[in-house]
């Protein structure tokens, strides 16, 4: 079922205590078991993510871009039509670089959800909105902040954000924006840094846009592909999303805000940064590692040292959150599931019905399903990752292959942890 | 009309037990069901200014001075309609597929109609016959439906039970032989004038021949192990029915007919239920298994209605009986909760159970009223439990004010039993390697929400609680307070605030 094998007489087998995981890395698979249920969910799950992440994008790119600094933005989730019609730049015929085959224009089935809701009935918008019938974008802006507050995660983004030409940029667009309104020019001039601090966060807004703005046509095109009959194993899943990872590797991250009709560029594409360094990495380390002990029910005693003192000790992501308890640790999954629950396929509906108790939990099967994927997007990061920086599998010299082995190895000790979930999936029962 | 509440679960425990009949359960409860509508209409007609009413009598066996005399004052009538209510409640909460369902629920209709001529009879020799005619039904669910160790816990309860009717009949045949009355009926024995010390001896078998079946401590030890033993709804007819039917003896026979002696031991009495109620709530704090937990917890508060009952005042007496009703409602839920917790979940353990309160994977509507359930428990006003320890307290304090704060700070204990209880049960995090429990169906639900429905309006409507033993408790309290000892026992004449209700 692997698509490669480990030339297991060259190196000695591993004594980690996930060296059964390990030897299928090895082996070019990924840390969830390669099995037709794990298959069809964590497609599922993917089709189910993809839909409202192809709305994710699309605010959050909004935001950064139009709602910029405004400070009243109570519309800010309202998506402009400009934004709901903007086409993906890695999908359709007019793609600035197509490499997946779906379209670019907003999924039919988000265009559908959008209009009628939950309620399957056309009410006023604002009507949706206050009901909470609507995608939740509060997830997304949860993630965007998991990213903004754990800074410094590598990459050359992130210390742009605090150089003199950052600062410049900014200050220009803080102008231009607040041109003609003297209240809001004076509190900047009070208190400048506050400002800057915003439109940092903003710039993690467009590059947390970006980066989602290449993952919902991978995962659309995933979905199709499995329903074509031609995805047919966990390994080949993950291959698809690392091919798919160097495929877009290069493309820039920036952050161009539109005043008045004028573009600022705060974050312009000439300084090279690129999507796998400065979007994938961060977010994967900032969204499925850390996120922040503050999320939902589950409360940490910060006083008895519950939560670590070094950020980068935090371990609350999608990869060790206790989906149980529905709005618990890690990225809200309360939103999150709510969103996806309004487009699950019908073969994930009917497994679902199945199992545990049927509808009524199935937000949480869902949860334990997106962890599925999730350990099965970050096992394409970390064979990226090794082929970037380490050797191939195939590698006939111990010496490589036994750096490979250290690699894995380091990168399934944050697996470690009691909370981690790696150990629950790879038992089919855990639902 | 009365004689309906008797017979007609008897009739259908019959005709369950003996007629093909394709669906047991849905003619148990159509059967109970009618007895409880009944017990509500006889409430109805129920005079609030008169002592014993609606009074029938068919002569049986004169020459024994056994005859079939029924009546019903404000002392039997709430827990007439308890007993009604309990056993729908206890038949509705039975599993589905309860094995040998027809010998099950013809037995739950015979304890029923036997516990409804207990409560009725005017007659001593006829009290005790239907009072020993619940005692091997009983003896049957607990042993054929019990879990764990049913065997030797439904043995215990039936040399324990059958000790105290023993002690019990012996009473009734000392009074009546030492009286040299030629009837055992009731209201022919009241007023008797046999000597003290001998009203002592005889109301000394009555109390502890009755404080068994409460239990009281120290006689209480096969009440943890049958309790837990017992299915849930045959728990719920223990913990909710039967331990009232001991309490109403020891006011109607040992109150009622010995109120000298009664009076001379009134302190005793009160010191009894004080370290009653502190040893039960005490020993429910260490306890591992909920149920068992819950069991003990029955020990402590039927120590508030003995207390309430040795104060003698209008206001504590009306307290006990409320206190009657209360625990009954009270024990019924968390039986019927902790039985639903076992059969979800598969343990009863406070060191496993976490975390039930999750909304999607817990039994959140379950822990809610559990909740509820250990509130009321713990005397939280709004609810029934508040009521009926405040009128108990109340009318207590000016009697026994060491013995009244006794069973306050008993009341704090409940509170904490309770609190440990729902801490580790219903709150925390729920384990990810169990928590894979079928849901609650609403068939589960409904019992539990029709007894937190009846705790709640009760808590905040206290007069449909009270009412109905206001006259009678008025008359128990007259007959006695003229006797000299209860009057020294209390150190000033009683305010008129709590010799009356409001």
């Amino acid at each position: 079922m692997t698509t490669q094998t480990l030339p297991q007489t060259l190196i000695p087998p591993s004594t980690h205590e996930f060296a059964d995981i390990i030897h299928r890395l090895e082996a070019g698979g990924s840390m969830l078991p390669d099995t037709p249920e794990n298959l069809m969910q964590i497609i599922g799950i993917y089709k189910a993510y993809a839909v409202p992440m192809d709305f994710y994008w699309r605010g959050v790119s909004s935001i950064s871009g139009r709602v910029f600094l405004n400070p009243l933005p109570a519309f800010k989730y309202f998506l402009p039509k400009e934004y709901l019609d903007l086409h993906n730049h890695y999908a359709g015929d007019d793609a600035d670089l197509r490499i997946w085959r779906g379209e670019a224009t907003a999924h039919p089935e988000l265009l559908e959800f959008m209009e009628k809701g939950e309620v399957k009935q056309k009410l006023p918008k604002l009507f949706h909105h206050l009901w909470h019938d609507r995608i939740n974008m509060e997830f997304a802006e949860a993630c965007m902040r998991a990213m903004f507050w754990h800074r410094g995660m590598g990459g050359q983004f992130d210390p742009y954000l605090d150089s003199e030409e950052y600062k410049a940029n900014a200050d220009r667009a803080i102008r231009a924006y607040f041109r003609g309104n003297p209240a809001m020019l004076g509190l900047y001039q009070l208190f400048p840094d506050m400002f800057l601090e915003q439109v940092r966060e903003l710039s993690y807004y467009a590059n947390l846009g970006l980066f989602w703005e290449v993952m919902a046509p991978v995962f659309f095109e995933m979905s199709d592909l499995y329903d074509e009959g031609k995805l047919t194993t966990v390994p080949e899943a993950m291959n698809f999303l690392v091919n798919g990872i160097f495929a877009i590797a290069g493309r820039p991250i920036y952050h161009h805000v539109y005043i008045q009709g004028e573009c600022y560029e705060i974050i312009p594409k000439s300084k090279g940064f690129m999507w796998l360094y400065e979007a994938a990495l961060p977010y994967v380390e900032a969204v499925f590692y850390r996120t922040s002990p503050f999320r939902g029910t589950k409360s940490y005693n910060a006083q008895a040292k519950q939560v670590p003192t070094d950020q980068k000790e935090f371990h609350y992501g999608i990869l060790y959150a206790d989906v149980f308890p529905v709005g618990s640790a890690g990225i809200p999954p309360t939103l999150l599931m709510q969103d996806m629950l309004h487009f699950l396929p019908p073969y994930l509906l009917d497994y679902y019905k199945q199992h545990c108790r049927n509808e009524d939990d199935m937000l949480i099967q869902l949860g334990i399903s997106f962890q599925r994927s999730m350990y099965n997007v970050t096992s394409a990061v970390i064979q990226a990752l090794r082929t970037a920086l380490l050797y191939p599998l195939d590698d006939t010299n111990p010496k490589h292959l036994l750096a490979n082995r250290q690699f894995f190895e380091t990168q399934l000790d944050r697996f470690k942890r009691p909370e981690a979930r790696l150990r629950d999936i790879q038992r089919q029962d855990y639902r | 009309m009365l004689s309906t509440l008797i017979w007609f679960p008897i009739l259908g425990a019959i005709a369950i037990a003996f007629l093909p009949l394709r669906q047991p359960k849905l003619v148990a409860l159509t059967v109970s069901g009618i007895t409880l509508l009944w017990s509500l209409w006889v409430a109805s007609q129920f005079d609030f200014t008169d002592s014993l009413q609606l009074q029938e009598y068919l002569p049986w066996l004169e020459t024994l001075g056994l005859n079939y005399q029924l009546g019903v004052d404000g002392l039997s009538l709430p827990l007439l309609m308890l007993n009604g209510l309990l056993t729908w409640i206890a038949i509705y909460s039975s599993q589905e597929d309860v094995k040998r369902p027809r010998l099950f629920y013809s037995l739950i209709l015979l304890v029923s109609g036997a516990v409804a001529g207990a409560f009725l009879a005017q007659n001593l020799l006829l009290f005790f016959l239907f009072y020993e005619v619940e005692l091997v039904p009983f003896y049957l669910l607990i042993s054929i439906w019990g879990g764990e160790k049913c065997n030797y816990a439904a043995t215990k309860f039936l040399l324990y039970t059958a000790l105290s009717g023993t002690l019990i009949l012996v009473a009734f045949l000392g009074l009546v032989w030492l009286e040299g009355a030629d009837s055992f009926a009731y209201k022919a024995l009241m007023g008797q004038s046999l000597p003290q010390w001998l009203q002592i001896v005889l109301l000394s078998f009555i109390l502890v021949g009755f404080g068994i079946k409460i239990p009281l401590m120290p006689l209480h030890t096969w009440l943890p192990d049958t309790y837990v033993a017992a299915s849930t709804p045959v728990a719920i007819l223990l913990g909710g029915v039967l331990a009232k039917l001991g309490a109403y003896g020891i006011f109607r026979f040992g109150l009622g007919l010995f109120p000298e002696a009664w009076a001379t031991l009134a302190p005793g009495l009160a010191t009894w239920a004080t370290v009653s109620v502190l040893y039960g709530a005490t020993i429910a704090i260490a306890q591992k298994d909920i149920k068992r937990m819950v069991a003990y917890s029955s020990i402590g508060h039927m120590g508030y209605i003995l207390l309430g009952g040795a104060a003698l005042t209008d206001l504590s007496l009306v307290g006990a009986v409320a206190q009657m009703v209360a625990h009954g409602l009270i024990l019924a839920i968390l039986f019927h909760l902790v039985g639903v917790i076992e059969s979800k979940v598969g343990t009863r353990e406070l060191d496993v159970l976490n975390g039930l309160m999750n909304p999607v994977r817990g039994l959140p509507l379950v822990s809610a009223l559990l909740i509820l359930g250990g509130m009321a428990s713990a005397g939280i006003p709004g609810l029934v439990g508040f009521i009926a320890e405040f009128l108990v307290f109340q009318g207590s304090y000016s009697v026994f004010p060491v013995q009244t704060l006794l069973c306050v700070v008993g009341t704090g204990l409940t509170a904490v039993y309770f609190v440990i209880l729902l801490n580790r049960t219903c709150f925390g995090k729920l384990d990810n390697a169990i928590a894979y429990f079928p849901k609650v169906e609403w068939r589960e639900r409904v019992p539990a929400l029709i007894l937190a429905i009846t705790i709640f309006f009760l808590g905040i409507q206290p007069t449909w609680l009270v009412r109905w033993s206001e006259s009678t408790t008025h008359t128990m309290v007259s007959a006695t307070l003229a006797q000299p000892t209860i009057a020294q026992a209390a150190d000033s004449p009683l305010p008129a605030s709590q010799t009356s209700l409001p």
